[in-house]
């Protein structure tokens, strides 16, 4: 049997034309083989926007800029883990999308800032600057649970009608979702729409509370002269009662 | 023939006894701290805690409890809890939603709320707290294949407990109506003789059932303390 291999060795392609492997040169391939079946073991997951429903709330009858960064078109977060797959998870444009949405069911009048724009000659009472700070997800095996969960975190920074920083303030969100009949990259999806109604919810519940955004538009009407006239029920009750608080912390200074 | 007669009806004993040996065991009690009823046009909520709040109830328990409360001709009139949660929006996300009915006052009188709940004619809030687990097993069982065939040999069994919690909240009076309670275990077993033979206890769909009538009761009745 070994001599036959070793015969193999010194004439690897016949008459036919076929190539002949050795006893190593079979391990070898099979072991080539199963690394490539390995490095194909990972997740690709695409998402589709979500939609963020109505809120019942009343809008901050202000005029506010909304600069995205350039990630938000197309966030993709790839992540080994450990011992296991690689995931690559394409959230597309979901970020933009939802603060698009957020802000437009928020304010009075939203206007979406480009890269080339100078907010300060726009006719904005405040500028909001929205990032993504940290994606994070973890997988039924690692949590020995049935379900899929994710974590973001984004930071708000606000900028008044001269440009100054006037909040800063980090969001964290999280969703959780069971995986279904449809599989995992189902579930991982529900768990990031989750995280990001999440974020909206808190966003709706403290934004104002914590950047002190509509006193913004007295401020610039005041230093224009000419006074805004804000409704008697813009008053925002933002004592709230909730089941998980997040502390909210301006770090502006 | 009498030998193989009786070969077949000790198959059928074990089977008999297999079968009734994946049991369940159920209790189901209730709370009740204020008179209930529903009329017609009202309707109920199915809602899970928060799982901010470490609750893990299971998307397809809510839709097993908003089905057999709806089933039948005495069923109730059952808003599907996702339809609820978006046109409530954010109020009754995982974050927001209210913990305790002392909250319900203040919720009630943010812009929109009320209106949408008697849009729905929401008479009851359902919150389910609770899951199924698995809480044993053991057992062995090894399954081989080869070219003349294949085949399972050896034996396995595994428990699980269903415990859930409903407490009910009624919007008419802005308060707890009570709370109705349901614990099931149920022990499945897989003996393999070649062809494994799974005789499984289908725990997490008796806790629903017993759960959902006797939520029905709790809620149709119109019993004084």
């Amino acid at each position: 049997m070994c001599e036959r291999s070793e015969y193999r060795v010194a004439q690897p392609i016949n008459a036919t034309g076929r190539v002949y492997l050795t006893g190593m040169n079979r391990t070898a391939l099979l072991g080539l083989l199963m690394a490539g079946l390995l490095a194909g073991c990972g997740s690709n997951v695409k998402f589709q926007a979500p939609t963020i429903p109505a809120p019942l709330l009343e809008k901050i009858p202000i005029s506010v800029g909304l600069r995205m960064p350039e990630n938000f078109e197309h966030f993709v977060h790839e992540e080994k883990v450990y011992g296991r797959e690689q995931w690559s998870i394409d959230l597309g444009r979901s970020n933009a999308a939802l603060f698009e949405q957020l802000f437009a069911h928020m304010f009075a009048e939203v206007t979406v800032v480009g890269p080339e724009d100078d907010p300060q000659l726009l006719p904005l009472h405040a500028l909001i600057e929205p990032s993504i700070e940290a994606f994070e997800f973890s997988t039924p095996d690692q949590s020995n649970t049935e379900a899929f969960a994710v974590w973001i975190r984004y930071r708000l920074r606000v900028y008044d009608q001269s440009g100054d920083l006037v909040s800063n303030w980090p969001v964290s969100a999280y969703g959780k979702s069971q995986t279904t009949a449809m599989g995992g990259t189902d579930a991982l999806q529900r768990a990031a729409v989750l995280a990001m109604r999440d974020a909206a919810a808190l966003v709706i519940m403290k934004f104002d509370e914590v950047t002190h955004i509509s006193a913004l538009a007295e401020k610039s009407a005041a230093a224009s002269g000419s006074p805004v006239e804000l409704p008697a029920d813009e008053t925002q009750d933002t004592e709230v009662q909730t089941t998980a608080l997040e502390g909210p912390q301006d770090e502006a200074g | 023939m009498k030998q193989v007669k009786q070969t077949v009806k000790a198959k059928f004993l074990i089977l008999v006894t297999l079968t009734s040996a994946a049991c369940v065991t159920s209790t189901v009690q209730d709370a009740r701290t204020s008179v209930t009823g529903i009329n017609e046009g009202e309707s109920v909520v199915i809602m899970a805690k928060s799982y901010h709040l470490g609750n893990e109830t299971e998307a397809k328990y809510i839709r097993c409890i908003e089905d057999n409360l709806a089933r039948g001709r005495r069923g109730l009139r059952v808003i599907p809890h996702a339809e609820f949660v978006d046109s409530l929006f954010p109020w009754f996300e995982p974050r927001t939603a209210p913990a305790e009915t002392k909250n319900l006052a203040k919720l009630m009188a943010r812009p929109g709320v009320a209106d949408k709940i008697a849009e729905h004619g929401i008479r009851y809030i359902i919150w389910l707290d609770g899951d199924t687990e698995r809480v044993a097993g053991g057992g062995s069982l090894s399954c081989a294949a080869g070219p003349g065939g294949g085949g399972c040999f050896g034996f396995a069994w595994w428990q699980k407990d269903a415990d859930y919690d409903a407490a009910v909240w009624d919007l008419q009076g802005l308060e707890s109506a009570g709370t109705v309670s349901t614990d099931v275990s149920g022990t499945s077993f897989m003996p393999a003789l070649v062809i494994p033979l799974p005789f499984i206890a289908r725990t997490q769909a008796k806790a629903c059932k017993t759960l959902a009538d006797q939520l029905h009761s709790f809620i149709v009745q119109d019993e004084t303390i």
